[in-house]
């Protein structure tokens, strides 16, 4: 048998090229003046409240924020941690029913007491968390659903707070041309909040142990990553937005009742929007929401029935699944083109 | 004449992951005890895996007496001859000794030619057959891999390939282990032979090949490999350290 | 003690139902590691196809069991076809799939909303209604029949899972996939023709659910949860620890929907769930898991 060409330093150097070959590239300098601007555009838009008339336009675009913050904030344990939660709106409701509470028999507005009631979910999503988390992917995500019809069930016959009828709640003392702003601002601020303390996290160690933890948690454990610290301190951080979200929403609807919050199909568009945009990324979530919810408007529009709705929606998940399954922002990036303002990572 | 085995250019890795193989080559002659060393991560067990149709091959050949076996499923190559016993054995643990061998004869139709093979193997391996009701899960390292060996010898293939046979057993046991690849050989099977451990694994074959960087650098007699002044320096240094 | 004896077999009947609504869910999983979010909403369809069956053609439940049942099967094929089989070796197949199976829940929850709307239905075959006595224990038929019917197909799958060659593949392939390919399994026929038994069980259970329970398209989501702590609890994968699962929650949850009240006795099995996790996360029947 021939005998090939072996020399012990081609070999060595051969190996090394190779080595650094597998390692990642560099990205280069982030463009941080696109989210600021947008941000400011934002911030001014109310203005236009001056001429009247925008109050749907103003509930599209706060509806829209706070889906922002919620799905950022889902994406933090279910992008970056690889824990797919299908019952996440129970902090939703927790946040909603604890601030709605407070304002029910205090007076004090959500607006207030949301931070409160983030942490109130926070803390639930702790403990719930430690226990739940215990468990591998598909179990997680079982027990995240009997979650939801738990708190259903518990909600619906908590007389307390109103059962299944629920709770009305004071309205703040605006005219009705004024009525969106403070909310508008309110989500806006949740919503920044939100998406920068998602990318801070991406960038930190603690990003880092998350995604080795989505990647394989055995080899994450090994090497020395406390993954129980921290999957259930993700899980925490990712309630406390969307409790937050719950509390100003429960205020700005004036009524709190379980059927507003802990119905699946919120958990469901949570999960599609993270889908659509890129689960694990920054900026996917929020281009996940802003695609999510114009398709919705457009459909009620143009298909009316709610059970066409649902039937869209699954279609449309199916196929970003099957088809572009790390969503626009993903796809793009593999593809190298992804436009520098919508890199946010 | 075709020859028993040949790789030709494989190139193959995982998902859509780098290729780990990177235009590899290899010729197996029957009667052989082929054994396959390299630094980890090189590709040897990936090298197995598209052999024996667990992992696709993005191009490049590999033929078996001839004939194409690159794209066909493993219970296909199976049939066709070839027989692969990975790292982790493939065992059933929750299923007794006897029947992990019943499970092996999978693809016999015969009944009786498969219960008659059954009791042979049994035969052959006391040890075995005293545990023939013992869960597989329940066994000894050395015990599993006595049973992954010894099943192979239900369906008689033509090739068996045997992924580091030794990893995680104690050195007593390894010998024994060696012995029953010994035993597969003299009853006809061609043996190819992924070893960590280079210098045993050479010590017990006929022909040997590094794998590394994806590629095969150099084949040649066992004793030759073993000897070479080159090889010593690059791989079985490392061996050695390790043994 | 009539009361117990009777809430029992009330439990043990509902149990039974259960059992086969779960059991298709639980095969799939064993063999191919898919959580099936989308098989209530299959049973729904198989309860649909047994309605329309009864209505149109005065067709008794139980009888159209088999027609549900292959119906179901076809569909689960195509659905494993088109959507899952390429998933196969895909890297993120846990997490894929289940996102995969809530999709197709969607999808056919708006589907059958959009074509039979979302009224309550329910068949009426003569026994719904009617009810035996034992002594002073009283038995409704309708329960009853449908317990006795799931129990026996349960008991034919079992059968063919023990004594049928390809049942044979199926248990090998749930123990150890890539064992049950080197031995010459050809797993992917063995998990496409096994989502179809499993999706065809969703069929058969869809039609004793449309006599036992009012059913809407959306009603759905209220089984999901139920039937996966069902799984969970008898170990996942676990046929036989799904159906002892099923049996001895629903006699407890019967017993605690009559002394506690009827909206609690659906937490029972939710709480069952979490009390498992913590205590025994395997399930009852299930192989210790390497803690995630």
């Amino acid at each position: 048998m021939a005998v090939q060409q072996l020399d012990v330093d081609n070999v060595i150097e051969a190996r090394r090229e190779y080595n650094a070959g597998l390692a990642s590239l560099d990205k280069g300098k982030r463009v941080w003046q696109f989210p600021v601007l947008l941000l400011l555009v934002l911030a001014l838009f109310p203005l236009v409240q001056v001429m009247d008339g925008y109050n749907y336009v103003l509930h599209l675009m706060l509806y829209t924020f706070m889906y922002v913050a919620m799905a950022s904030s889902w994406n933090i344990l279910g992008g970056y941690t690889g824990y797919i939660s299908l019952g996440h709106n129970v902090f939703f409701c927790i946040g909603g029913y604890f601030s709605g509470m407070i304002l029910a028999y205090f007076g004090v507005s959500t607006l207030i007491t949301a931070p409160l009631a983030g942490l109130a979910a926070a803390a639930v999503g702790f403990v719930i968390g430690s226990v739940t988390l215990k468990m591998r992917g598909p179990t997680f995500i079982i027990s995240s659903i009997a979650l939801l019809m738990v708190a259903r069930i518990l909600f619906d016959n908590w007389h307390f707070v109103g059962g299944s009828n629920g709770i009305t709640l004071p309205q703040l003392e605006l005219d009705a041309q004024w009525m969106k702003i403070p909310y508008y601002y309110a989500f806006l601020v949740i919503a920044a909040l939100t998406v920068w303390t998602s990318y801070k996290i991406k960038h930190s160690k603690f990003g880092l142990g998350l995604r080795a933890i989505s990647q394989d948690e055995v080899k994450a454990e090994s090497a020395g990553i406390n993954t129980r610290l921290y999957k259930v301190s993700a899980f925490a951080i990712s309630a406390f937005f969307v409790g937050m979200a719950g509390a100003v929403w429960g205020e700005y609807l004036t009524y709190i009742r379980p059927n507003i919050f802990l119905i699946i199909l919120v958990a469901a568009n949570l999960v599609l929007m993270c889908i659509l945009g890129g689960k694990g990324t920054v900026a996917g979530p929020i281009v996940g929401a802003i695609l999510l919810i114009a398709f919705n408007e457009l459909s009620v529009v143009y298909l009316g029935s709610s059970e066409l709705n649902i039937l869209g929606t699954g279609v449309v998940m199916l196929l970003a699944l099957m088809f572009f399954p790390t969503g626009i922002i993903g796809t793009l990036a593999a593809k190298k083109k992804l436009p520098r303002f919508l890199d946010w990572d | 004449m075709p020859e028993l085995l040949e790789v030709r250019d494989v190139v193959a890795g995982y998902g859509r992951g780098p290729a780990i193989l990177t235009g590899t080559s290899l010729t197996v002659r029957p009667g052989q005890v082929q054994c396959i060393i390299g630094p980890n991560g090189a590709g040897k067990s990936t090298l197995l895996k598209a052999i024996s149709g667990l992992l696709p091959v993005r191009s490049g050949e590999i033929r078996f007496e001839g004939e194409r076996i690159d794209g066909m499923r493993p219970d296909q190559i199976l049939r066709k001859g070839i027989c692969f016993v990975p790292q982790e054995r493939a065992l059933f643990p929750r299923m007794s000794v006897r029947e992990n061998l019943r499970m092996g004869g999978y693809v016999i139709d015969d009944k009786k030619v498969l219960e008659s093979r059954i009791e042979e193997v049994l035969q052959q391996f006391p040890i075995l057959r005293e545990r023939a009701h013992q869960r597989a899960g329940t066994m000894s390292g050395g015990q599993q891999q006595m049973l992954a060996m010894a099943r192979t010898l239900i369906v008689k293939p033509k090739i068996v390939m045997l992924d580091e046979p030794s990893l995680g057993l104690a050195p007593k046991i390894v010998q024994q282990m060696f012995e029953i690849m010994h035993m597969l050989k003299d009853r006809g099977m061609t043996v190819i032979l992924v070893e960590q451990n280079a210098i045993m694994g050479l010590n017990n074959s006929t022909w040997g090949a590094v794998l590394d960087l994806g590629k095969t650098l150099f084949e040649g007699p066992a004793p030759e490999v073993l000897a070479d002044p080159r090889i010593k320096e690059l791989y079985l240094g490392k061996a050695k350290a390790a043994a | 003690m009539s009361n117990v004896i009777q809430i029992v077999i009330l439990g043990l009947a509902l149990g039974g139902v259960y059992a086969l609504m779960a059991s298709g869910l639980t095969l799939i999983f064993g063999v191919m590691r898919i959580v099936n979010l989308a098989h209530p909403v299959l049973i729904i369809a198989g309860a649909f196809v047994t309605f329309w069956l009864f209505r149109l053609y005065g067709v008794d439940p139980i009888l159209a069991m088999p027609v549900a049942a292959i119906a179901l099967f076809c569909i689960g094929v195509i659905l494993y076809k088109l959507i899952f089989e390429k998933e196969a070796a895909s890297a993120k197949y846990s997490e894929m799939t289940v996102l995969l199976t809530f999709a197709v829940a969607m999808i056919f929850d708006g589907l059958l909303g959009w074509l039979f709307t979302n009224t309550q239905r329910v068949t009426t075959p003569s026994y719904a209604t009617d009810a035996i006595f034992i002594g002073d224990i009283f038995i409704p038929t309708g329960q009853l029949y449908a317990g006795i019917a799931s129990l026996v197909v349960i008991g034919l799958l079992l059968l063919f899972l023990q004594y049928t060659r390809f049942g044979y593949a199926i248990r090998a392939t749930t123990q150890n996939r890539a064992a049950a390919q080197l031995m010459g399994v050809n797993v992917g026929l063995v998990s496409l023709i096994t989502f179809g038994i499993g999706i065809g069980l969703a069929g058969a259970a869809g039609s004793l659910v449309s006599f036992i329970f009012s059913f809407f398209p959306a009603k759905h989501w209220e089984w999901i949860a139920i039937l996966m702590s069902l799984v969970v609890l008898g170990g996942m994968g676990k046929l036989g620890g799904v159906i002892a699962g099923s049996l001895i929650l629903s006699v407890i949850a019967a017993f605690v929907g009559a002394y506690i009240g009827s909206t609690w006795s659906t937490m029972t099995f939710f709480l069952a769930l979490f009390v498992i996790l913590l205590v025994r996360p395997q399930g009852l029947f299930g192989d210790k898991i390497e803690e995630a």
